[in-house]
């Protein structure tokens, strides 16, 4: 209980905070962070499915409510979806390999390697299958300004 | 036709600099070609160059290229572009107008961003939280993140790479928490990890990864490389301090 409170508590800020390093209109910040507190939410909750399952799942969210919200107010998509899947993103995973690689320990970077390619395959595979869909699915209207 | 051709790749310049999707640039260049009245325009977008030809209407070729350099993360110029490109589309807009708004867009920014400055901290803290560390670690990592935002900013302004502005930002994460742990009873890991995230490539591996399973595989590729040059530098910063006399 208190793990699953305590990611909706970190997505939120870390979404948000992340909202302004990459410049978002900041108008849709605060939805930037729901969408990251939704987006870890879920990856806590799904967890004892597996990483890759808990990852895919999350971000397929992420994807699905940046595409709504990106509609919604009338902004590209990717200002939703990039401050959205940032905590769920595995950049810490990709500074513990390389320090394991350059403090001689193999076997321990090859591991963390491959956790984080996977990890990062999953979520984009989340991404991608949600925005497909959507673009297959959905006819823009004239002069509407998301896509 | 020189002007309009002019314009078109001004808007796939400011969205490729500003850290937009391949697919996206392709597109408004597309989109306002034909709306300046080109028979088609033809894209090829790469995160460090652009290709593009215009095929007007009296049968004469246009083809330019722009070499893309530094690329900054800024999605409020991209959303900028994006409405821009819409409106001109749909003939809300006219040349002149978009012409006079991309420049706008093309004008150097403060090195100081301070919002993103400021959110560093927090945004490092609540990773030091998401990695299991205590409110002390998140703290720390705060402060940390900010400073290394800060000193980044300051390094954005010289030509540097993009490996060797990542190894000082991780030297200085690592000399931080070396020092928080020297007087508190703080977990050293947790902090740096923590503080690592404003540096750390973690979107541009992910949107790598989505280049690829969407076919633009230059782009996958060349985002991919980038992402492993920016995480061996941080990694050799961070590892650079934690070697030294421990």
């Amino acid at each position: 209980m208190i793990v699953l409170l305590k990611s909706l508590l970190t997505g939120f800020v870390t979404a948000a905070s992340f909202a302004f390093i990459y410049r978002v209109p900041q108008k849709q910040v605060l939805r930037c962070g729901l969408i990251g507190a939704a987006g870890l939410f879920v990856f806590a909750l799904t967890g004892y499915l597996g990483q890759v399952a808990a990852y895919f799942l999350a971000a397929t969210l992420v994807a699905l409510l940046s595409e709504i919200t990106a509609r919604m107010a009338r902004e590209p998509v990717i200002v939703f979806l990039i401050p959205g899947v940032i905590p769920l993103v595995p950049g810490g995973m990709a500074y513990t390999t390389m320090l394991s690689f350059l403090q001689n320990d193999y076997p321990g970077g090859f591991e963390q390697l491959a956790v984080m390619l996977f990890a990062a395959g999953a979520i984009a595979g989340g991404i991608t299958v949600t925005s497909s869909a959507f673009r297959a699915l959905y006819r823009p209207r004239r002069g509407h300004a998301a896509d | 036709m020189e002007d309009l051709v002019e314009i078109v790749l001004l808007a796939g310049e400011v969205l490729l600099t500003n850290g937009a999707e391949i697919q996206r640039v392709e597109e408004t260049i597309a989109r306002m070609g034909k709306a300046a009245g080109f028979l088609s325009a033809e894209g090829f977008a790469t995160p460090t160059g652009l290709f593009v030809s215009f095929y007007a209407p009296d049968g004469r070729v246009y083809t330019r290229v722009r070499r893309i350099r530094a690329v900054k993360n800024n999605i409020a110029k991209i959303a900028a572009v994006n409405s821009l490109s819409r409106a001109y589309a749909s003939g809300e807009i006219s040349t002149d107008e978009v012409k006079e708004a991309l420049l706008e867009l093309t004008k150097p920014e403060a090195v100081y961003f301070w919002p993103a400055i400021l959110a560093s901290g927090p945004g490092c803290a609540g990773f030091a939280l998401i990695f299991d560390g205590s409110m002390l670690d998140a703290l720390f990592a705060g402060i940390t993140g900010m400073l290394v935002a800060l000193i980044g900013a300051w390094l954005s302004q010289y030509p540097i790479p993009r490996i060797a502005s990542s190894a000082v930002g991780g030297t200085i994460v690592a000399l931080c928490a070396r020092l928080f742990c020297q007087f508190s009873a703080a977990d050293m890991n947790k902090i740096i990890l923590g503080a690592v995230m404003v540096l750390v490539p973690g979107v541009l591996m992910t949107t790598s990864l989505r280049d690829m399973l969407s076919g633009e595989l230059v782009s996958g590729v060349s985002r991919g490389a980038d992402a492993l040059a920016i995480a061996v530098g941080v990694a050799a910063g961070v590892a650079v301090v934690l070697s030294v006399g421990v």
